[in-house]
Order: structure tokens, then sequence, then C-alpha cells
């Protein structure tokens, strides 16, 4: 199986109070602030690490994983933690995140998966830092493929995927038909959220992703990294979300220690008003 | 005189020749290597945020099996073996920043690691033949096997020379008989691979024994002791070892035999360095939670960070910790750039290292106060943790007086090169005049330190003064004491750390002007300040270590120990 990953390098949220906004709120200062792999992106990489893998013996690939971000020169970096863990093959699309929206985004990994012809494209149901949510959905449109969101469980069956989701009151399964586009949420990095068709049902993986080896680490340094430009992918680099101004939220009144329970209740009501 | 008159940093220093070429630039790791390393760390860091937790490997005086075989997944193993023998081959400077993570992280892991890697296996890096490298090398990188460094015994802790643990060649030459026991020996109750250093000739009284070193697997019928129960780093293992007529092949002997001293004194060079990086780590642990508390703790309607005291422990913490970095990273600079001696830089590191550590420690625990001492919170850990330090590895005293003696131990030569000049004139010519040379510079004037930026040029003239004071000492107690200077120890201490703080204002210097021709003054401002306050307090140390070396009362302490041995006791009870 061949898969496509996306993987987005966003701004630490345990650093959040490190964002800045300069006095003209026309953008975000992003000087200072820590970057790491969006989480959601890294479980889906890791769910494609099991999905093309024996999980009795990960270190061989069964099948191809290519992850892809857009971003400058830096989120190489992100790219090389990557191949690090296992994936083979590594692209960027060169461009800042300034000039991107989901839209934009999901226009140019369709020219690519349309280069690439994977079966399955993976990524995280969202970005931790502008929480879209929107790049899954519109890629599937775009490709007119099948798709399944926030997947919390993924077997593979022959030709498909069979897709938990946690829904109100349950779990919904879809059986995708591939090639499909799958948006992953934090519990496939469970230990029996994945199985390949090698992986026996019986296998417990370790909790979370998987973490970048030494001598993987150096090895990754011959996998391919390449460099697309992204008007080699789409000829119309408009955005269809422009941002108007930025502005920090108001900061965050102190709270409040109540007596009891009475006293709880009786501010509810009279105070937030929320009974 | 030739510029390379001594192949190592400090021991030129001791002759007043400022070895600048070694200074400038500042070391640093290749792009590829801190990219391989940043990414490493990203893991270590999550691995131990996911999987390890300090308080309980205290409370359970042991590392849990799934955790040790983590990092051993990781590749934690064989950071400098190189990759032809299965290893990382990562440079010295790279290997430090490794070990300051984990020594962040946790220190019953780090001198696991440490132990295995730092010391245990350091011997078949240095000195193994081709031969020894490929049996034992790859199986030790990946951690399948582990390593262990076995040279205290119950009469040989610091005087390693006095080791009874035997070795005896067996009549057909192929093998020796080992027969004996070592004590505290890190990670002796699980290593497979023993690094073990005998003697390899008859017990004579005053006579130097010839050690050997020994490559001794543990099938070989190596036993173990049960585990010691320690003050800190309660999760490493620390054993016995008995030799009963553990036969050891002679292909097994680690270097030439006989010259096993120099093995073990070599592998310890090396390892110290480790031992001062974990250190680093260590205190950029305990200082993060020094400012974390002292935003956070209120008292006298203020957070206690507020108060003037409060704030000079966590400036000196910084400014101490800056320089401890600087001259471990210097020193790991020197070996990656082919330096062969660095024994004096390393241990002064250790020193240095151990004792930064063990400040920060006790000064975070004091602005914890009550909770500092309190189990449930982590400070009391971490100086049980951080004591250790100052012993193994040598211990701080012996290390004092090894860095003295052997910085003196050049320009002691050339003192007896003089004095041998005066009876032979005519053979001892040549010897005269370079040692004319080299006086003729120290009068004229020191050498300079002429690379600095030029906002240095207040501690660089500091450096300059107290370079020419070092040598002038030297020369001054070399004239006195002649060889008696071996028992010297008052003396001994007061070069030795005459030498650290130059090494400190070196390593500074070196790297903060880095910093400032890289990003200007402003972008260097916290390196420029931090130097300034770490010069400020060797400073006062150099002037009170001068001022000493005249007047002390050194003989009326010797007199004052003398009779309390006599007394056995405080002499005196108000009743
Ligand atoms: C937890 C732990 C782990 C260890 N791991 C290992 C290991 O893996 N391998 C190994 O081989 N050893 C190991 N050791 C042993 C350690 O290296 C020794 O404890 C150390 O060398 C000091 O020896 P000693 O304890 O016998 O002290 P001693 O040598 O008896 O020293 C006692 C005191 O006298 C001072 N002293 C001794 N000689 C002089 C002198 N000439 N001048 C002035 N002062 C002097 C010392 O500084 C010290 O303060 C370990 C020890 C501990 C506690
Ligand atoms: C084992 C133990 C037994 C004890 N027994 C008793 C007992 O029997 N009875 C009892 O009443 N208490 C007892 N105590 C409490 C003890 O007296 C307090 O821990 C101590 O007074 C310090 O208070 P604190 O821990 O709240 O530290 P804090 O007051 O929070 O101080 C934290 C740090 O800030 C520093 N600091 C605070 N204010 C200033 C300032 N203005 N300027 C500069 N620095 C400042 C402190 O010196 C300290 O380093 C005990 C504590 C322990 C650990």
């Amino acid at each position: 199986m061949k898969i496509l990953v996306a993987l987005k390098r966003v701004a630490d949220p345990d650093n959040a109070n490190k964002v800045k906004i300069p006095p003209s709120g026309d953008r975000i200062d992003t000087a200072g602030l820590e970057w790491k792999p969006n989480p959601f992106d890294e479980y889906a990489l890791e769910a494609a690490l099991r999905l093309t893998e024996d999980g009795k013996a990960p270190k061989a690939r069964a099948g191809e994983v290519v992850v892809v971000t857009f971003g400058p020169k830096e989120t190489e970096q992100t790219l090389r933690a990557a191949l690090a863990t296992g994936a083979d093959r590594a692209i960027r699309v060169d461009v800042t995140d300034d000039k991107l929206d989901g839209a934009l985004v999901a226009r140019a990994l369709k020219a690519l998966v349309e280069r690439e012809k994977p079966d399955v494209v993976l990524m995280g149901k969202q970005a931790v830092d502008g929480d879209s949510n929107q790049v899954g959905q519109s890629l599937a449109e775009l490709l007119d493929w099948p798709m399944a969101t926030f997947a919390a469980t993924i077997q593979e069956e022959q030709g498909a995927l069979l897709v938990g989701r946690e829904v109100d009151g349950g779990v919904a399964v879809l059986r995708v038909r591939l090639p499909a586009v799958v948006t992953v949420d934090l519990r496939i990095v469970a230990p029996t959220s994945v199985y390949s068709l090698k992986t026996a049902r019986t296998h417990k993986y370790n909790d979370g992703v998987r973490f970048a080896a030494l001598p993987a680490i150096m090895a990754s340094k011959k996998k391919p990294l390449a460099e697309v430009k992204l008007a080699d992918l789409t000829a119309d680099s408009g955005l269809k979300v422009q941002y108007h101004g930025f502005e920090p939220p108001p900061a965050r009144k102190a709270g409040i220690k109540v007596k009891d329970v009475a006293d709880l209740v009786a501010r509810l009501k009279n105070e937030a008003k929320v009974l | 005189m030739p510029r390379n008159i001594e192949q190592s940093f400090m021991k030129a220093l001791f002759h007043g020749v400022i070895a600048e070429e070694m200074l400038f630039p500042f070391p640093e790791m290749s792009s590829d290597e801190r990219e391989n390393v940043s990414l490493l760390l990203d893991s270590v860091r999550r691995f131990f945020g996911a999987n390890v937790d300090s308080a309980k490997i205290d409370r359970a005086c042991r590392i849990p099996p799934e955790v040790l075989s983590g990092l051993k997944d990781l590749g934690l193993m064989g950071l400098q073996i190189p990759a032809q023998h299965g290893g990382a081959g990562l440079s010295s400077m790279a290997y430090a920043r490794v070990m300051q993570e984990v020594g962040s992280l946790d220190a019953s892991i780090a001198v696991t690691l440490g132990a295995h890697q730092s010391i245990g296996l350091k011997g078949i890096l240095l000195f193994g033949t081709e031969e020894q490298k490929q049996r034992y090398l790859p199986r030790l990188a990946t951690g399948e096997h582990m390593a262990a460094f076995a040279l205290t015994e119950p009469g040989a802790g610091s005087d390693a020379a006095a080791v009874k643990t035997r070795a005896e060649l067996s009549p057909d030459g192929k093998h020796y008989v080992l027969n004996g026991s070592k004590i505290w020996i890190t990670n002796g109750g699980f290593a497979d691979v023993f690094t073990v250093f005998a003697r390899t000739s008859a017990l004579e009284e005053g006579k130097k024994p010839r050690l050997t070193a020994f490559i001794v697997d543990r099938s070989a019928g190596v036993k173990s002791g049960p585990e010691e129960h320690k003050l800190g780093i309660r999760g490493s293992s620390t054993t016995e070892l008995f030799f009963e007529d553990v036969r050891v092949p002679v292909e097994n002997v680690l270097g030439e035999a006989g010259k096993g001293f120099r093995v073990a004194m070599e592998v310890l060079n090396s390892g110290r360095l480790g031992l001062a990086a974990g250190s680093i780590g260590a205190c950029q642990t305990l200082v993060r939670m020094a400012i974390d508390r002292v935003q956070e703790r209120r008292a006298f309607g203020r957070h206690i960070g507020g108060f003037g005291l409060i704030k000079d422990k966590i400036a000196t913490m910084l400014a101490q910790i800056y320089a401890l970095e600087s001259m471990t990273y210097l020193a790991a600079g020197l070996i990656d750039a082919g330096v062969v001696d660095y024994s004096l830089e390393s241990a002064i590191c250790k020193i240095v290292g151990s004792e930064t550590l063990w400040s920060v420690a006790n000064e975070t625990l004091q602005i914890a106060a009550g909770i500092g001492y309190m189990q449930d919170y982590p400070y009391e850990q971490l100086l049980r943790d951080a004591r250790i330090n100052l012993i193994f590895e040598g211990t701080n005293e012996i290390l004092r007086a090894f860095v003295a003696l052997s910085g003196m131990s050049g320009p002691g030569r050339a003192l007896e090169d003089v004095a041998r000049a005066m009876r032979e004139p005519i053979k001892g010519f040549g010897l005269l005049s370079d040692f004319a040379i080299r006086k003729a510079r120290t009068v004229l004037g020191r050498e300079r330190m002429t690379r600095t930026h030029p906002l240095l040029s207040r501690e660089a003239v500091l450096f300059e003064e107290h370079t020419g004071q070092l040598v002038s000492i030297t020369e001054a107690v070399l004239r006195k004491h002649g060889r008696d200077i071996a028992e010297m120890q008052y003396v001994q201490k007061r070069v030795a750390e005459i030498a650290m703080d130059l090494f400190g204002i070196a390593a500074c210097l070196a790297r903060t002007t880095r910093a400032i021709e890289r990003r200007g003054e402003e972008g260097a401002r916290r390196e420029i300040d931090l130097t300034s306050i770490y010069t400020g307090m060797a400073q006062r140390r150099l002037k009170q270590l001068v001022a000493d070396v005249q007047d002390n009362d050194d003989e009326l302490r010797k007199a004052v120990a003398v009779r309390a041995y006599a007394d056995r006791a405080y002499p005196f009870d108000v009743l």
C-alpha cells in the first residue's frame, strides 16, 4: 500500500503564551516561537507506518509512505524526523504559511496525489494552530474520492479500509474503498487501533507515536527529500480566506472561590446567568 | 619557543603560553551533527516524558527493564562507537550534548549510560585491537550487551595502583587466571562485559605493581554481590564483583600487559567529560525549577523572586552554569579537533561540574525551603542524586592534586633542565637557551589574549594577569619545594584552583566572543553579562588564592589536625 501523509509544522501549542501580535495587528509575530509537527499529523504518520508493516517487525516497510509538507526550508527538519521514524520519502512544497489557506493546500495536494498516485491520503483531523479542519474534506471532494474523517481505528482489508469513528453514543464504522482520504483523531495511536493485513490481531502497539532512533536518524539523511514549487502544483494560488486583523484574546479574569454547592448554584444562576 | 610546546591548552598555560588557536573560534558541531542530535534529543525527551518516572525509580531502586530496553532501541548505547562497529560515531561534543540531556532527565539513567559507554567500553574504543573491537563493540553498541568499568577495590579507591586482584598467566601462556574482588561497580548487577584491572606482578612492599587491563565476559565466571543501598542514583546498579579462578584468554588483554594503569587513566580522562556534561543538564533542570518556584511562591506580599537575595542566587547559578557549559564544550571541542592531551581540561570540567551541580542543587532546595526538604517534592532527590559526582571517577581532592601536579610538571622539568644545564654547560646549552627564551617571555611581558572581542577586554586583561600569576607561583613553589611539591597539598589546591578559574574565564571569553561576532553586542547581551558575573566571581577567588600563597595558616592547620587525631575528637565541652 502506498500512503501519502500530509504533515504540518505548527507553533508549539504548549507555548501559546509566546504568540505575539504587533501593534499594527496585521499579522502574528512568529519570532521566538518553538515549532513542532502538528500532533494530529504525527498520529497520521504513525497510522501510515502501522498500515505498511507487520507490527512485529516494524523496521521493514511493506509499501511506501511519502510525507509532504508545505513550508520554508526550515520545515525540512520536520520531514527528516518523519523519515527517521520510518517514512520512505519526503516532499517539501516551498511556500510560507501566510500564503496558504485550506483550499489552496487541498488544490496543491490534489495535484500531488495525481503525480504520486497513493492508495490512501492520511492526515490529521486538523492542525492545532488554525484549527480549520478543512483540508482533508476539500481534498476528497476535489479528487472525488471516498473519505472518512476523525478516524479512531483503521483496519486494512483487501482494497478497502475499515474505519472506526467515535460519535455520540458509540462508534460508527465505515468501509471506504481505496483510493481514499482519511483524517485521524487522537485515539488512532492507541495500542490496538490500527492493523494492517500483516499484523496479527493479537499484536499490541506501544501507546502513542514511535520515536526516531539514532541509527534511523542518521540513515534518514540518505532518504530522498524533494522540493517542489507551489506553482508547479497549481496555477491558481489565490486565497479564499483573508485575514483582516489579529488581536490577542482578552486576558482571563481571576476566578473566585465559592463557599459551597448552594453558593455555586446561586452564582451560576444570578451572576453567570447560565442556569 | 615552539608554539606547540605542550599539546594541551592548560599545560601550555602553566608555561605562560596562551594557546589562542585552541580557544578560537569556540568549537561547534557540524551542522549535520547538530541536526542529528536535535532530532535525537527530541526522541529522548518524548521517550522520557512518556515512560520515565524518576521518583518511582528512586523509590523502587531500579530502572524498569522496559525503560532500559527503550533506551537501547533509541540507539543510546553506542553513541561514540564508530559506525563500522555498529555505533553512531558521534563526536565528543555531540556525545556530551546527549549526556547533558539525559543528565537533565534522570541521574540514575545518566550514570547507567555513562558507566556503560563513558568508561565501561571506552577502554575497548581507545585501546582495543581490531579483533577485540569487532568482537565486542557491535553488541555493546546496540545494548544487547552492557559494559562496566571495574577498578575500585576495598583497599584501592583513590589509590588505584593498590589493586590486589591478581591475574596470573597460565603455564601454557594462553590465558590469565583472575582472583580477587571489586567494589561499588556501576552496572555490576547486570553488565555482560567488564573492563577489569588486575595486578600482573607479585605484591611487593614499596614497589609499584604492574597493572593490566582485561576485557572479561561475565560468562567467564564473574559473580556479582547484592545491590548496595545508596544515598542517591538509587536506580543505578552498584555491586561487588567476585573473581574466583576466572580464566581470561590472553587475547583479552586490553592495551599492553603491564600498562593497565595508563588504560585506566586514559579512560577516566575521557569519561570525566561525560560526567561534566550530565551535570550541566541536571543544573538546567534545577534552575528551571528554581525559576518556576520563585515566580510562584509569595511571601511578604510578593513573589519571592522579587527579593534581592533570591535574585542573587538565580544570577549566580546562571553564571556558574554558563561557565561550566563553556568549559565542557571547549574541552570536548579540543578532543574533536584531535588534541591528544585533554587530561587537565577534563579533570577541571569534572571538578567544576560536580561542584556547580552540588551548589545549584543546594541553592534550589534552599529556595524551595520547606517543600524542598519533603520527599513529596523532587528537590531532595535531585540533591541526593547530585552528591555522587564529587566522589566517583576520581575524588575532587585527587583531581585537584592531579591538575596541579600534572600542570606543574612541565615547568618542573624545565627547571630540572636548567639545573642540569648548570652542571653540564655544554651539553645543556640547547636546553638552557630554550628555557631562557621562555623565561624572558614571562619577564618581558605576559602573553596576550588577542582574539577576544574588545567588549571583553577587561576580562581578557584579568586572564592575562592571572596567567602571569600562575606562572610565577608555579615557578616559586617549584623552586621552594622541589620534588617535595608532591607532598604540598595546600599549595597544590591553590594552584589547581587558579588553573580552574583561568580555564573557566578562557572558555567564557572564547564563547562570548563568538556570540558577539555573530549577533552583535545587544544580541549577545546575555552571554556578555554572564561572562562578566562569572569573571567577577573568579577574580575575587583568584585574588584570595594568590594572597594565600604568601600569607596563610597552612602549618597551623596541619598541626591542629594532627593534634585532633591524637585527641580523637573535638576537644571541648562547656560543662
Ligand atoms: C555509587 C558509586 C559508584 C561507583 N562506580 C564505580 C565504578 O563503576 N567503577 C569503579 O571502579 N569504581 C566505582 N566507584 C568507586 C569510586 O570511584 C571510589 O569510591 C572513589 O574512587 C573513591 O575511593 P574510596 O571510596 O575508596 O575513597 P578513598 O580513596 O578511601 O578516599 C577517602 C577520602 O580521602 C581522600 N583522599 C584519598 N587519597 C588522597 C590523597 N592522596 N590526597 C588527599 N586526599 C586523598 C579522598 O578524596 C576522599 O575524600 C563507585 C563509587 C560509588 C559510591
Ligand atoms: C523538617 C521541618 C520541620 C519543621 N518544623 C516546624 C515546626 O516545628 N514549627 C513550625 O512552625 N514550622 C516548622 N517548619 C517550617 C519551617 O520553619 C519553614 O519551612 C521555614 O520557615 C521556611 O518557610 P517556607 O518553607 O514556607 O519557605 P518560604 O517562606 O516560602 O521561603 C522560600 C524561600 O524564599 C526566601 N525568602 C522568603 N522571604 C524572603 C525575603 N523577604 N527576602 C529574601 N528571601 C526570602 C526564603 O529564605 C526561602 O529561601 C518545619 C519545616 C521543616 C522542613
